[in-house]
């Protein structure tokens, strides 16, 4: 019996996802974004232009933004990803997230979750970003509402709640 | 056309011992793949000509950095954020730092290594003109053993390189011997981040008396290869820099270059650019030698004087021991830039006990010695005299405005129970009212931290005027 196209050079592929064990059944060069979409139904990452230009399908892979969009599925074996359906907790929003909702960092939302996960990369790295910090931290994530203002200060305003918690 | 995941092979060794062995078994058959920054971009527009890839991410052999006595050996699968956080690498090769920091965004340094961007061989490349300056040497590995070859050589042609089809590169090996140099770095392009050069520079030259002992020009998207403007560095040897020698470099360099046309820009833009651009590096280090013989004077002597010392003598910049002692661990430091980088990181990162120390080394504004709970400081009377020299325009604002100020404290100190910080330099008696006043409407976390931004700009000011000597 030969092999189907669809099953051929299939392999399982384990990892963490949002502190759960998941284990894939896909081919090495299927993209990690088509796998956290198609295969897992996690949505958040959005494919803007597939060629890691634009950042929507920014996730965390061992604690580092990456662009899903770039990385075969295989290079993800092992890793501990983190998407933006892993931050909030069933009661409470993460605080990048409550900061965006207030200072209207979110309008269209293509951009939202890749740009909250730079943002979230970016205070885990430092405390307090200056304001040109924060542009740095974000300026491989595009967005064609907001203008950023509101973005930056969404960032802001979080890194000044997480030095006062 | 997107290419589809069944036609691609992927294995990976997790050796590098295992992926020699690979590419030596079929030579040229198999594609090595690090970050997938560009790799994967071609697969996503169907253009990927390699049906089998071996992936080298994050193998511990190749992203491991040496810092030995002559020289420094990056692993060709350093990441661009493991470059921009490697301390030698920031502090003896700004011109590698600097491109660190400019090639994509975060996302795209966090997984393009800069062993991908020269097999990538792109010309219009950020970090490879950097090589060039430097005098990079690369190691290159397969199974028959390693050999080591001058970048310069690495480039014979567009897109095409020395690395045989069973070769990988190991390290890029800098020589250590640039510390001193000037070093000056440019990228213009449609915008910051991601957008690919229309043309680039990284250059470094040194100066002696005004004479030119040696300059090192390297330029990208300007030729089919990254290009060292060997023509024009030999044309530039012990000259003086006046206008005469900038417009004879601008000829020479763009003679020198090959530049073409392409979607991102044309030939002509790009000559004149990089003409401008070589101009403005001899420019600048005409400039940077001629008022940076104290600067340099001064930081030498401090990066080689005792623990106890140099402390002491940077203290009154800023007032809090804690960030003293900071600077002092993280010396040598190659110049002013990089010592006020550290100052402002090493600002950021103290407690606020440290912080509250710095505030209270300085006299109310309006007033000329410190609040008298602050501890006496051997250093004291330096900070006195920079203080007085700071609030210059506040002393003559005349007796009325010395009340309203003194009320203005007053109610800050009730209110945030510590003295005012703001950085007067520049600023007249009533901005300095006007600032107080506006500030006292602030919360407390959001005070905290304007004063904490104000004192940071105090100590850079502090720090400029102490390496003036």
């Amino acid at each position: 019996m030969s092999e189907s196209r669809e099953e051929r050079g299939k392999v399982d592929i384990s990892f963490t996802v949002n502190g759960e064990r998941k284990t894939v059944h896909a081919q090495a060069m299927e993209r990690l974004l088509d796998v956290l979409r198609r295969h897992l139904e996690l949505t958040g990452a959005k494919e803007g232009c597939g060629e890691g230009e634009c950042g929507s399908c920014s996730v965390l892979m061992d604690g580092i933004l990456v662009n899903s969009c770039l990385v075969p599925v295989l290079q993800a074996q092992g890793a501990n990803i983190v998407t933006i359906e892993g931050l909030a907790t069933e009661e409470t929003l993460h605080v990048v997230q409550e900061a965006f909702l207030e200072y209207g960092g979110a309008q269209c939302g293509i951009c939202t979750p890749g740009m909250i996960l730079a943002a979230v990369h970016l205070l885990d790295k430092k405390r307090q970003p200056t304001r040109e910090e924060i542009s740095e931290g974000l300026s491989g994530n595009l967005c064609r509402c907001t203008g950023y203002s509101q973005i930056v200060e969404a960032v802001a305003e979080a890194a000044r709640r997480r030095t006062m918690a | 056309m997107r290419s589809d995941p069944s036609d691609y092979e992927m294995v990976v060794p997790g050796s590098l011992h295992a992926i020699v062995a690979l590419l030596a078994n079929q030579p040229g058959q198999w594609l090595p793949i690090a970050g997938g920054t560009d790799v994967m971009v071609q697969y996503a527009a169907g253009k990927l000509a390699a049906r089998k890839l071996v992936s080298i991410w994050n193998l511990p052999e190749l992203r491991r950095t040496e810092v030995m006595d002559g020289e420094i050996r990056l692993g060709a699968g350093c990441t661009y954020a493991d470059l921009r956080r490697h301390e030698t690498v920031e502090l003896e090769f700004p011109l590698v730092h600097r491109a660190a920091g400019w090639t994509g965004g975060i996302a795209n340094q966090n997984r393009g290594t800069i062993g991908g961007n020269i097999v990538n061989a792109s010309p219009a490349a950020d970090s490879l003109p950097a090589l060039l300056a430097y005098d990079a040497e690369l190691i290159l590995v397969s199974v028959r053993g390693e050999r080591r070859v001058p970048y310069a050589h690495f480039h014979t042609g567009y897109k095409k390189t020395l690395l045989a089809p069973d070769e990988l590169v190991r390290a890029i090996c800098l020589p250590r011997r640039f510390s001193e140099y000037f070093s000056y770095a440019r990228k213009v392009g449609a915008r910051n981040a991601q957008a690919i050069s229309k043309v680039c520079i990284a250059a470094l030259g040194r100066l002696a008396d005004g004479v030119i002992q040696d300059v090192r020009i390297g330029l990208g998207s300007v030729a089919p290869v990254p290009l060292r403007l060997m023509e024009t560095e030999r044309a530039m040897q012990r000259k003086t820099i006046d206008s005469d020698l900038l417009l004879l470099a601008k000829k020479v360099a763009i003679a020198e270059i090959r530049p073409i046309d392409d979607i991102r820009s044309t030939a002509n833009y790009r000559a004149a650019v990089a003409g401008n651009l070589v101009a403005e590096f001899l420019d600048r280090l005409s400039s940077s030698s001629a008022g940076s013989g104290e600067v340099k004077e001064v930081l030498s002597r401090w990066n080689h004087s005792s623990v106890e010392e140099a402390a002491a003598a940077i203290l009154p910049s800023c007032g809090s021991k804690a960030w003293a002692q900071g600077m002092v661990a993280r010396r040598p430091f190659p110049d002013e830039a990089a010592l006020l980088r550290a100052s402002d990181e090493t600002w950021r990162n103290l407690t606020l006990s440290n912080w509250m120390e710095a505030f209270n080394s300085h006299p109310r504004i309006g007033e000329s010695r410190p609040v008298p709970s602050s501890s006496t400081q051997p250093s004291l009377s330096q900070s006195v005299e920079w203080s007085a020299e700071e609030q210059h325009d506040v002393a003559d604002a005349g007796a009325d405005f010395e009340r309203l100020l003194a009320d203005a404290n007053r109610e800050y100190e009730r209110r945030f129970n510590r003295i005012f910080i703001v950085c007067a330099t520049g600023k007249s008696a009533p901005e300095i009212l006007q600032i107080l006043r506006d500030r006292l409407k602030n919360d407390e976390e959001t005070e905290l931290q304007e004063a904490a931004e104000e004192q940071r700009q105090i100590t850079q000011v502090r720090l400029r005027k102490w390496l003036k000597g």
